[in-house]
């Protein structure tokens, strides 16, 4: 018998050991996932049998027609949140922008990171937390919801549009620099007209994101669709959380119809 | 007195990078039509952003109209390149920006902050433009976008947007070497006219020796960031023409 047929036997059957070692380690650990996240925190009692889930289930099988005359005010708030939430992060953003475009921020060492905190800060806290940070600050009301969809707007649209701005053509920058323009004037002639259709892609985008996001946000008080959202959901009148899914569907809809149209326009 | 007195020019783009120019001296008087000849990468295209310091210069003097460029604060730069127009290969014009904006852009050293924010441009300055547009040519094209323009027409909108500054110099950075060779001639035939009418002298970098014989009255021949040649045109002959070229050659 060959020595190598030895050699290459014990190193697939080295493999195999390995492997079943690995899945079992692995499997254990599903294991006991389930069994602390899902059994033991699951009241069982409560769900009852098959039926009975599928019961619960079908409470949201209907439409409460009554209670869309009531949703057209915290719909229009709720596209409102998302407007007025996108307009104020696009005006924070400025700094953001400027700070964090490698090219143009006006002092490296120190405006830069500035920058890069605020987008990261924007972006790593939930929309939700924030909301529940600006109505401790401001109290109930749509107010906190347009803060906390203007905080949670700044990353995205700041990170795009700095990128935009490393990537200009600084032939027409020289050009301003050279009929004695101030930097102020070079941004706005030779950078903002590169940068424009890009920044208002992003701003849509956003923009059509918040919608989704403010439809939550009454949720912990901060106005809109997710306020009737929760209270519906109170006092158990299922087929009236139908109606407020309905509603958020269809000014995501719209959302996405405009922004779509808009886009669409640009190119 | 000469407009520009350029002596003993060095630049380097970095501490330990190469020397780009190596001491050149040049006078540009009044009426001179000045070209700065020479193969690629001899310094041109550094000499000409020296002048308005869009390169620093390391050391030597830029003297405009009797103050040295070189020493200045950014303030006072700003006050000199009001005065000086420049023209580049690439046109460098604003694309997504209409012709007229593009012509106003040459004031806004003139231009303070809120007006070119809402582009409020003083109706002289739109009447000067419309004037400079006819003169080019572009009398048509006024309301269009720039990037609707074709080669040619778009380095015309660059002359008359260095025109709209009122300069009492004007530098060119290689402005045919983007065209074909007809309207390359027409372009500097414009300028040319332009220049004489206003009374403005030119600096103008340009690799095309044929065009600079026809209409430049002096010139200086770079080599590696050296002068190998200085002095009227009609000097200019095809030993020394060699001489300066032989590294591209090679």
């Amino acid at each position: 018998m060959d020595m190598r047929t030895d050699e290459i036997m014990a190193r697939r059957t080295r493999r195999q050991r390995n492997l079943a070692i690995v899945g079992t380690v692995l499997f254990g650990l599903v294991v006991w996932s389930v069994d602390v996240t899902v059994v033991q925190d699951t009241d069982w009692a409560r769900i009852g049998s098959v039926g009975e889930v599928l019961e619960a289930a079908g409470q949201f099988g209907g439409v409460d027609f009554s209670l869309f005359p009531d949703l057209l005010g915290p719909t229009i708030e709720t596209l409102l949140i998302a407007c007025l939430g996108t307009a104020l992060g696009v005006i924070l953003c400025v700094p953001a922008t400027w700070f964090g475009a490698m090219n143009i921020t006006p002092f490296k060492p120190v405006t830069y990171p500035i920058a890069r905190l605020m987008m990261t800060l924007s972006r790593s806290v939930h929309e939700i937390v924030w909301a529940l940070f600006f109505v401790a600050v401001f109290g109930l009301g749509a107010m906190a919801g347009v803060f906390a969809i203007a905080m949670r707007s700044i990353g995205f649209i700041a990170k795009m549009s700095a990128e935009a701005i490393e990537d200009i053509d600084y032939g027409p920058v020289e050009a301003m620099r050279a009929t004695g323009a101030n930097g102020f004037q070079v941004m706005l002639f030779a950078i903002l007209p590169q940068v424009l259709p890009q920044v208002i892609g992003t701003v849509i985008f956003e923009w059509e994101i918040n919608i989704r996001r403010s439809a939550v946000l009454g949720l912990v008080g901060a106005g809109g669709l997710g306020l009737v959202f929760f209270r519906q959901m109170n006092t158990f009148n299922y087929y009236g959380v139908t109606s407020v899914i309905i509603a958020i569907l269809a000014i995501i809809f719209l959302g996405e119809a405009i922004s779509h149209a808009i886009r669409r326009r640009m190119i | 007195m000469a407009v520009l007195e350029v002596r003993d020019l060095r630049a380097r783009y970095s501490a330990r990078g190469p020397e780009i120019l190596k001491g050149i001296s040049f006078d540009v008087e009044g009426d001179d039509f000045f070209a700065i000849i020479g193969p690629s990468g001899a310094g041109k295209s550094t000499l000409i952003r020296c002048i308005n310091r869009l390169v620093n210069p390391t050391s030597g003097s830029i003297v405009f109209n009797g103050h040295d460029v070189t020493k200045m604060s950014s303030r006072d730069l700003r006050l000199v390149r009001r005065d000086i127009g420049m023209i580049f290969q690439e046109f460098n014009l604003i694309d997504r920006m209409s012709v007229m904006d593009n012509v106003l852009a040459g004031r806004l050293g003139y231009t303070g902050n809120l007006r070119t924010l809402f582009r409020m441009f003083p109706r002289k300055d739109i009447d000067h433009a419309l004037h400079l547009l006819d003169r080019v040519g572009l009398t048509d094209h006024v309301d269009k976008r720039a990037d609707e323009l074709s080669g040619g027409q778009r380095q015309r909108v660059g002359i008359a947007r260095a025109l709209m500054q009122d300069p009492k110099l004007m530098l060119l950075d290689e402005p045919t070497s983007a065209l074909d060779p007809k309207i390359s001639r027409e372009i500097m035939a414009l300028v040319k006219e332009m220049a004489q009418e206003l009374n403005v002298p030119c600096l103008c970098n340009i690799h095309d020796v044929k065009l600079a014989m026809e209409f430049c009255n002096k010139m200086i021949g770079l080599q590696d960031g050296m002068t190998m040649f200085a002095g009227p045109t009609e000097q200019m002959n095809e030993a020394k023409l060699d001489e300066i070229y032989a590294m591209e050659v090679l």
